[in-house]
């Protein structure tokens, strides 16, 4: 999520358009024409950020290197929207479906025999073992620092081999070379979307037999010396020699920190065993750093293709929605990430469901996105977890609905009169606790904007705030932080990390997302004891793992979709932990020498693999 | 001689302990929050939290952890920006590994940088002050004065729209993939890929530089020695290039050493503007994402550059002005 949040970070700061969300240009594909070939030529405002080890790198834009480009898992996506499967799974590697034992808590996987990694490891297959090696590697705290291991803690021993305490992961075991089964600790219906992770990857064995294979000695960069198993490879990745000792190893080439990554066709894949990928280009470069408008300047200038990581500027996407020549060349879908501002329960007033409630009212929301760009930065938020999350269940719901979006003063004040806050009733908070409530949010445009309108909206009401504007990592930490004791976090962002709600609902609203963990900001589910070493006065603040734990059992499905819809639900109308706001899109502007577009819903960008430039040289 | 290179160097020694210490501080003890934290990012565990305080030292003693980055200061093999500290949580690679990729960048830039502002701002100094209220004067000012309030962020833009959005002239931003080391460097030069950076930057130094040569110039003009020299009969175009420019050249080195020290430091603006990958650019990234140790060698490297450039200038100076002596 973190990652997710990063680049909507920028990508949505500064955008405009399309309400719906859906939709775009997408290159004008010839039908029937041969789009294979090219360069594609690609920049980035920055690096990714851990130098590509799959156990580290928890960014979105990293994933949709790996899904598209780099690395296949037992199973993956098809690189497209929603509305075409996007969210959807299937098997890569793997032969076909898993196999679930009938308590749900075994999962077979076969996996496809005949396929080889990219070179150096050209002749070797990819056999089970590979992936338990890698979910080992993301079991050790020293290799998975900043990743995303505690998907991984219901897999039996997980949590054990983690600590030191045991030599394997019990609940991973390779029957044969091609067989993989997994033993969780309780249900999971989703083990299918966990192991579509980067971190699932499979690792190939060393000359040495060393455990942790090729990354062995490379703890803290494996990235570096990556071995692919999807279409493309790190230029130079030949060159890289697992039969010398680790310290004497050097890294393929094709990837130069901070600078250029440049990505070339790897020999060993095989469309033929890959359903999910067009891998277009012949040859993918990326350069890293520079300015963002200059970078669109590039691309309308048809120097560069596509900008990874930018915003595009607002008169650009003005440019390119008004002349008809352009539209085809600008692409808006929704990234399934919200935006919102989050109470803390333990916080006086915000004990009070009344007051939260009151704030859900007052919340100029169009004022909210407003400040963002405008229309095309996203569709104004009813509820908390992303339609694609729920299969649109609750895509007309909200609760607080008002006119325009731009709150109601009078039905906010309502609901303050009901609060223990406001003891004459007259819809105005007069107590002490209503005035200079401590309001963390982030110091970059347009939070403080954002934050003089929320003040604004929330003074009839009796609420004032002492807004303190932070540097985007710190606001995180502080609002990830219970002894920092603020009542309202007024900065955050989420995106989904694959299409489940637990992606939503654990980490945001269970006791497993509590500090030091992330980022349960509302502090939902947190003990009497936990709200006591934190220095709260308050002693209870509702619960939703339950309701969290029920979900996360089912199969994916309606089943599960209608859980998950229950749980937002309960959530907006009883517990109201967060005002959600808006409901994210990624803009994008593409070259002309770009012939075919697709959004890729699960990394919620471009699909690389499908930009086509078959006229491009290099 | 010798006992005043020992002096100077003792005292180089000095500003740089001073510089990273401050700079220790600012990164490691000042920010809000934990800066092992922010290393691990937002989704992680206690443990995780503590491994990091432990890898980077952060659970010693103040002044342990402070040894740890000094040690990296001291240029021998095995010390001078060592892997076990200088490492970035960034690229997860050696920061010197690092640098010395992008030095060549930075290199290029700033000593191309400098040409262009020397040969710029010294002859119009020096016309501006010998036609003093001339047309030419006024003109040179009016140069001067734009180019020192221009920001260079600005200029830079603005010239990247104009000479290679709109007219096409000039190569864009960026070196292109494949362009590495001395010989990219040089490559990337050579098919005029830095004469936009190297105009932004020049054109605000040259300025500076145009004002203080004119300057100077003008207060060495009325010096003793000059009407001397006057006097004797010389021409006047041999009194102003022969004794006037000497005095009015020699605090032109001490400012230049300096500034070429300062940009070979690291150019921010220029190379983030123009996607120049040397020093500048990978000291905006390393604060952008609290990459400290990375933070922390761009400093050392820039604190040494600049200290040996003082150095070389404070010698240089003696050689050129007779009234200095090396005490």
């Amino acid at each position: 999520m973190i990652a997710v949040v990063t680049v909507l970070g920028l990508v949505a700061a500064a955008c405009g358009g399309d309400d719906d969300g859906g939709g775009g240009g997408g290159g004008s594909e010839t039908p029937g024409a041969d789009l294979s070939g090219g360069t594609l030529r690609m920049a980035m405002l920055a690096d990714v950020t851990a130098a590509f080890d799959p156990q580290k790198e928890y960014y979105s834009v990293t994933w949709e290197y790996y899904r598209c480009c780099l690395l296949r898992n037992l199973m993956s996506y098809q690189g497209v929207p929603t509305d075409e499967g996007g969210a959807d799974i299937f098997p890569d590697l793997a032969a076909g479906e898993p196999e679930e034992s009938s308590d749900g808590l075994t999962w077979t996987y076969q996996i496809q025999p005949g396929i080889n990694y990219a070179p150096p490891k050209e002749d070797v297959e990819i056999t089970a073992q590979d992936f338990i090696r890698a979910l080992e590697r993301t079991a050790d705290p020293k290799a998975n620092v900043g990743g995303y291991s505690f998907y991984y803690s219901v897999i039996e021993g997980f949590d054990d081999f983690a600590a030191g305490d045991a030599d394997t992961i019990s609940g991973l075991s390779a029957p044969d070379t091609h067989t993989l089964e997994i033993t969780t600790t309780s249900p999971v219906g989703d083990m299918s979307y966990r192991l579509a992770m980067g971190t699932a990857s499979p690792i190939p064995p060393d000359d040495e037999g060393e455990r942790m294979g090729v990354a062995e000695g490379h703890t803290r960069n494996y990235g570096r010396f990556l071995v692919a198993s999807g279409p493309y490879m790190f230029e130079g990745s030949d060159t890289m020699d697992f039969s010398v000792p680790p310290k004497d190893q050097t890294e393929a080439p094709g990837y130069v920190p901070g600078r250029q990554i440049v990505l070339v066709r790897n020999p060993s894949w095989s469309a033929d065993t890959d359903d999910l990928r067009d891998a277009y280009p012949d040859r993918i470069e990326v350069s890293i750093g520079g300015d963002n408008d200059d970078l669109y300047n590039k691309v309308a200038a048809g120097q560069l293709d596509f900008v990874v990581d930018g915003a595009v500027p607002p008169e650009k996407i003005r440019e390119y929605q008004t002349n008809p020549d352009l539209q085809d060349k600008i692409n808006i879908y929704a990234s399934d990430a919200i935006r919102y501002v989050s109470f803390n329960l333990a916080m006086p007033p915000f004990d009070d469901v009344h007051v939260r409630k009151a704030v859900s009212w007052a919340f100029d929301k169009q004022g909210f996105r407003q400040l963002r760009g405008g229309e095309s930065v996203g569709e104004l938020a009813g509820h908390i977890m992303v339609n694609s999350l729920e299969d649109n269940i609750l895509a007309d719901y909200d609760p607080y609905q008002t006119p325009n979006g731009a709150g109601d003063p009078e039905q906010a004040k309502a609901e303050m009169a009901q609060s223990k806050y406001d003891t004459d009733g007259d819809g105005v908070c007069d107590a002490p606790e209503c005035k200079d409530i401590l309001t963390i949010t982030d110091r970059e445009d347009p939070y403080p904007e954002q934050s003089a309108l929320l003040i604004q909206f929330l003074e009839p009401i009796g609420l004032t705030l002492d807004v303190k504007q932070l540097e985007r990592g710190t606001m995180y930490n502080k609002c990830n932080d219970a002894n920092s004791h603020h009542a309202l976090c007024a900065g955050p962002g989420w995106g989904k990390d694959y299409a489940d709600g637990i992606t939503f609902g654990e980490p945001l609203f269970s006791s497993a997302g509590l500090w030091e963990s992330c980022c349960n900001y509302s502090l939902l589910g947190a003990s009497a004891d936990q709200l006591s070493g934190w220095g709260y006065d308050v002693t209870s603040v509702p619960s939703v793992d339950d309701k969290v734990d029920e979900c996360a059992e089912l199969e994916p499905g309606d089943e599960r979709f209608q859980c998950w819809s229950e749980l937002d639900q309960q959530l907006m109308e009883e517990v109201v932990p967060m005002v959600p706001y808006l409901f994210d899109n990624s803009v994008d502007i593409i070259s002309d020498n770009i012939q075919n577009y697709s959004f890729d819903q699960f990394a919620g960008l471009a699909a690389f693999d499908s930009l086509a430039v078959p006229g491009n040289t290099s | 001689m010798g006992r005043y290179l020992i002096r100077r160097a003792l005292f180089m020694i000095l500003v740089i302990m001073i510089v990273s210490f401050l700079t220790f501080l600012i990164f490691v003890k000042l920010p809000a929050g934990d800066p092992a934290r922010r290393a691990v990012g937002r989704t992680t565990t206690p443990e995780q939290i503590e491994n990091a305080r432990k890898a980077f030292g952060l659970d010693k003693p103040l002044y342990i952890q402070y040894w740890r980055f000094l040690k990296g200061f001291v240029p021998w093999p095995g010390l001078w920006l060592n892997d076990q500290v200088y490492f970035s949580y960034g690229s997860f690679e050696p920061v010197r590994e690092e640098l010395s990729r992008r030095i060549p960048i930075t290199a290029v830039l700033a000593i191309g940088a400098a040409v262009i502002w020397l040969l710029l701002g010294i002859p119009i100094g020096i016309l501006s002050a010998i036609k003093r209220g001339s047309l030419a004067d006024r003109a040179a000012m009016i140069f001067a004065i734009i180019g020192v309030s221009m920001p260079i962020f600005w200029l830079a833009q603005l010239l990247l729209y104009t000479f290679w959005f709109k007219l096409e002239l000039l190569p864009a931003s960026g070196i292109p993939i494949g362009y590495t080391g001395w010989a990219g460097a040089l490559r990337a030069a050579a098919e005029g890929r830095f004469i936009l950076p190297w105009v932004s930057l020049a054109y605000i130094n040259a300025a500076f530089y145009a004002r203080m040569v004119r300057g100077n110039l003008i207060e060495t003009m009325n010096e003793d020695y000059i009407r001397t020299a006057r006097s004797k009969g010389l021409s006047e175009r041999r009194v102003i290039y022969k004794h006037g420019l000497r005095g009015a050249l020699t605090p032109v080195v001490t400012m230049l050493g300096l500034d070429v020290g300062l940009l070979l430091g690291g150019a921010f603006i220029t190379e983030t503007v123009f996607g120049l990958p040397g020093i500048g650019q990978l000291a905006v990234q390393a604060i952008s994402t609290n990459d400290f140790p990375t933070v922390m060698g761009v400093t050392i490297l820039g604190a040494f550059i600049i200290a040996i450039a003082n150095l070389v200038v404070d010698v240089a100076y003696a050689f050129l002005d007779p009234r200095v002596r090396y005490t």
